[in-house]
C-alpha cells in the first residue's frame, strides 16, 4: 500500500499519482500521517507555541498567569531607554566578539598542528587530548573557572604569588572594571570541541598534492598558511564562527553561575536578563521582547555572515 | 632497521616544534584538571597549607562523602538523558525515513515546521514554555524535562536522519522490494542497521546537550531529590563551598560517566565530525 508513494527515479508512477484529486492522497497517505503525528505534535505544542506566544505576549503585560493586558509596543521602547539592557547589549557585542575571536583561531591553529603532524599516531592521540575536556560537565566548567578566579584561594591568585606578582592579585569577578574580561577567558586554554573537529575536518580534507606542490614552489608554513589553509577551510571557519556567534548570544549559564550578571549589572547580558526578568520580577511580557530582539539579531547575523562567505567564496 | 631508525628520526625531526607546541598546549589544558584531582584528594587543612602538590596521605574519605550526595543526581541524570536519547532515536528514525523516501500531499509544509525551528533560539521560548509547561502541570516532575528535549532535539535528528536516508543507494530498497518485504521490514531490517552510524551520532549529540543543560531544570525542578547532574551540582557547590576536597571530589565523580561513554565512542565521535562534509 505504501510502497506506491516510495520516490522512485520512474516518473511515470509518480505522474499518476499527482493527477489522483487531493483528499484521495491525503487518504492514501494516511499511515505516513500517523507515523509523524507524534513529532509534529510535539514541535507544534513546545517549540511552535511558545514561539509564537513570545511574539504575541511581548506585546502585552504579563506576569505568566492572570495579568494580562494590551500595551503595544511599550516593551521595546521601554528597551531603548532600560540602562541596564543598554550595558548588557554592550557586554554582549564585546564578548561576542571576543570569543568569535578566540574560538576560532584557538582551535584553527591547534588543528593545523596536528594536520601537519607526519606521525599520524600522534595526531590521533593529540585530537583526543584536546577534545578530552569534553567529558566535564559545562556547569562544572564554570565552578572551575570560579575556583581559578577565586580571590582567597583561587588558582590565578596563588599562581600570581608563586611568581612573585603579588600586586597583581586581584577579586577577578569582583571588579567591574575585571568582570567581563575574567568571563571571556573562561575554559581559556580549553578548545572549544565542535568548533576544533569541524576545522580539524576541513584541514583533513586539503588533498596532500597541493601541500606537496606548495612545499615544491618554496612556499614555508606562513605562506602556505595564508595562501592555502585558510582560503580552502573558509567554509568550515565561517560554520565556527556562526556557530561561536549563535551559542553565546543565547546561552547565559556562563555569567549565572559565575556573577548572576554582577557586581551590579556590570556583567549582564541580554539573555541574562530575559531569564531574570521572567523568573525574578514575573514580568513576562518584557521577557518575551528581550527574547523577539535577539531572535531578530541572531537571524540578522547568520544570514549577513552567510551572505558575506558566499561572497567572498565567490569571487 | 637502521634506515627504519633514520627515518623514524627524520620524522621526529620535521615534526619536533609542531609537537613541542602541541606538549606546551596539552599541559596548559590538563592543568587546571590535574589541580582539581590532586586538590580532591587533601583535606582543607592540607589544602591551605599546600595549594600546589599532592599531601600524604590522601583523603580518600572526600570521595566516599561526595558519592553520598552525586550518586543521586548522576542516576537523575542517567534515566532523564537516557529517556530522551531513546525516544528521540526512534521518533526521528521514523520521521527522517518518511520524509526521505515517500512524497505525500503537504510534505514539504510539514518539513519546514521542522527546519524552520532551526533558527528559533531556545531563548526566545524559555518564558512561555515555562508558562506552557506549568500550565501542564508538568513542572517538577521528569516529563518537564524529557518532553522539552526531545522536542528541542528532534529538530536537528529528523534532518540528520533525513539527509542519511535519502543518501542510501535506491537499488538497496529495491532489492528488497523485490524480495518481498513490507514497507516495515524494509525499515527495520534494511534501513535502521545501515543507518546505525548516524543514529549514534544523534544519540550523541542529545546526550551532550540534555546532560549539560542547566537553565531549562533551574526553571522547572525543584525539590533536591529530582534534580539532574547539572542543577545538582550547583547545588552541591553552594552546600560545600568551602570543603575543597569533598568539592572536588564530587567534581571528579561527576566527570566519570560522560568519560565512560567516551573511552567508547570516542573514535566514532571524532571521525563523525571530522568527515569533512560538515560546511556552512
Amino acid at each position: 500500500m505504501l510502497r506506491r508513494f516510495a520516490t522512485s527515479p520512474s516518473g511515470a508512477k509518480m505522474k499518476r499519482e499527482s493527477q489522483s484529486p487531493l483528499p484521495l492522497r491525503v487518504w492514501r497517505a494516511k499511515w505516513l500521517y500517523l507515523a509523524l503525528l507524534v513529532p509534529v505534535a510535539m514541535l507544534l505544542i513546545f517549540e511552535w507555541l511558545p514561539a509564537f506566544s513570545a511574539l504575541y505576549n511581548s506585546l502585552y503585560i504579563w506576569n505568566g498567569g492572570k495579568v494580562h493586558f494590551y500595551v503595544g509596543l511599550e516593551h521595546y521602547e521601554r528597551m531603548l531607554s532600560d540602562r541596564t539592557f543598554r550595558v548588557a547589549i554592550t557586554n554582549l557585542l564585546g564578548f561576542v566578539f571576543f570569543r568569535v575571536i578566540m574560538q576560532t583561531v584557538l582551535p584553527f591553529f591547534a588543528a593545523e598542528m596536528i594536520v601537519n603532524l607526519r606521525s599520524a599516531r600522534w595526531s590521533y592521540w593529540w585530537k583526543i587530548i584536546f577534545v578530552f575536556p569534553m567529558v566535564v560537565p559545562t556547569i562544572l566548567n564554570y565552578l572551575i573557572w570560579r575556583f581559578i578566579y577565586n580571590p582567597q584561594v583561587g588558582l590565578l591568585n596563588e599562581g600570581l604569588e608563586l611568581i612573585g606578582l603579588e600586586q597583581y592579585t586581584h577579586a577577578w569577578l569582583g571588579d567591574p572594571n575585571t568582570v567581563m574580561w575574567a568571563l571571556a577567558f573562561v575554559r581559556f586554554p580549553w578548545l572549544p570541541t565542535l568548533q576544533f573537529l569541524i576545522i580539524l575536518g576541513g584541514l583533513q580534507t586539503i588533498p596532500q598534492e597541493v601541500h606537496e606542490s606548495a612545499a615544491i614552489d618554496g612556499a614555508g608554513f606562513w605562506r602556505r598558511l595564508f595562501y592555502i589553509d585558510i582560503p580552502m577551510t573558509r567554509r568550515q571557519i565561517t560554520l565556527a564562527m556562526i556557530l561561536t556567534m549563535l551559542f553565546m548570544t543565547q546561552r547565559f549559564d556562563l555569567f549565572l553561575v559565575m556573577t548572576d550578571g554582577g557586581p551590579g549589572y556590570s556583567s549582564m547580558v541580554p539573555a541574562l536578563q530575559l531569564y531574570q526578568s521572567a523568573f525574578h520580577f514575573l514580568e513576562f511580557g518584557y521577557a518575551s521582547a528581550i527574547g523577539v530582539v535577539l531572535f531578530v539579531a541572531m537571524l540578522a547575523l547568520t544570514i549577513i555572515n552567510l551572505r558575506v562567505s558566499a561572497g567572498a567564496t565567490a569571487q | 632497521m637502521a634506515m627504519r631508525n633514520r627515518k623514524v628520526l627524520r620524522i621526529a625531526n620535521r615534526d619536533l616544534p609542531f609537537q613541542l607546541v602541541l606538549i606546551a598546549f596539552g599541559i596548559v589544558t590538563f592543568f587546571p584538571l590535574v589541580l582539581v584531582v590532586i586538590t580532591s584528594l587533601k583535606s582543607n587543612t592540607q589544602f591551605y597549607h599546600n595549594f600546589w602538590l599532592p599531601e600524604l596521605p590522601f583523603q580518600f574519605g572526600n570521595y566516599s562523602s561526595a558519592f553520598r550526595i552525586i550518586w543521586r543526581y548522576i542516576v537523575n541524570s542517567v534515566i532523564y538523558s537516557g529517556s530522551t536519547i531513546c525516544l528521540i532515536a526512534i521518533i526521528a528514525s521514523v520521521a527522517g525515513y518518511v520524509f526521505a523516501r515517500f512524497s505525500f500531499p503537504f510534505k514539504t509544509v510539514l518539513f519546514l515546521a521542522f527546519i524552520m525551528l532551526i533558527m528559533v533560539p531556545g531563548v526566545l521560548t524559555l518564558a512561555p514554555r515555562f508558562v506552557l509547561v506549568r500550565d501542564l502541570g508538568l513542572v517538577n516532575t521528569p516529563f518537564a524535562l524529557i518532553s522539552v528535549w526531545v522536542s528541542g532535539g528532534l529538530v536537528l535528528s529528523t534532518w540528520l536522519m533525513r539527509s542519511y536516508f535519502e543518501s542510501l543507494p535506491q537499488e538497496l530498497f529495491d532489492a528488497a522490494y523485490v524480495d518481498g518485504a513490507a514497507e516495515w521490514q524494509v525499515f527495520f531490517y534494511v534501513s535502521v542497521p545501515l543507518a546505525r552510524p548516524m543514529i549514534a551520532t544523534v544519540a550523541m549529540t542529545t546526550l551532550i546537550a540534555s546532560w549539560n543543560d542547566l537553565i531549562w531544570p533551574l526553571v522547572t525542578i525543584t525539590d533536591k531529590d529530582k534534580m539532574p547532574l547539572a542543577m545538582g551540582l550547583m547545588q552541591f557547590s553552594s552546600d560545600f563551598e568551602t570543603d575543597w576536597g569533598t568539592l572536588f571530589a564530587g567534581y571528579v565523580i561527576s566527570s566519570v560517566p560522560l568519560l565512560c561513554v567516551f573511552a567508547v565512542a570516542m573514535r566514532q565521535f571524532i571521525s563523525g565530525l571530522t568527515s569533512g562534509s560538515i560546511k556552512a
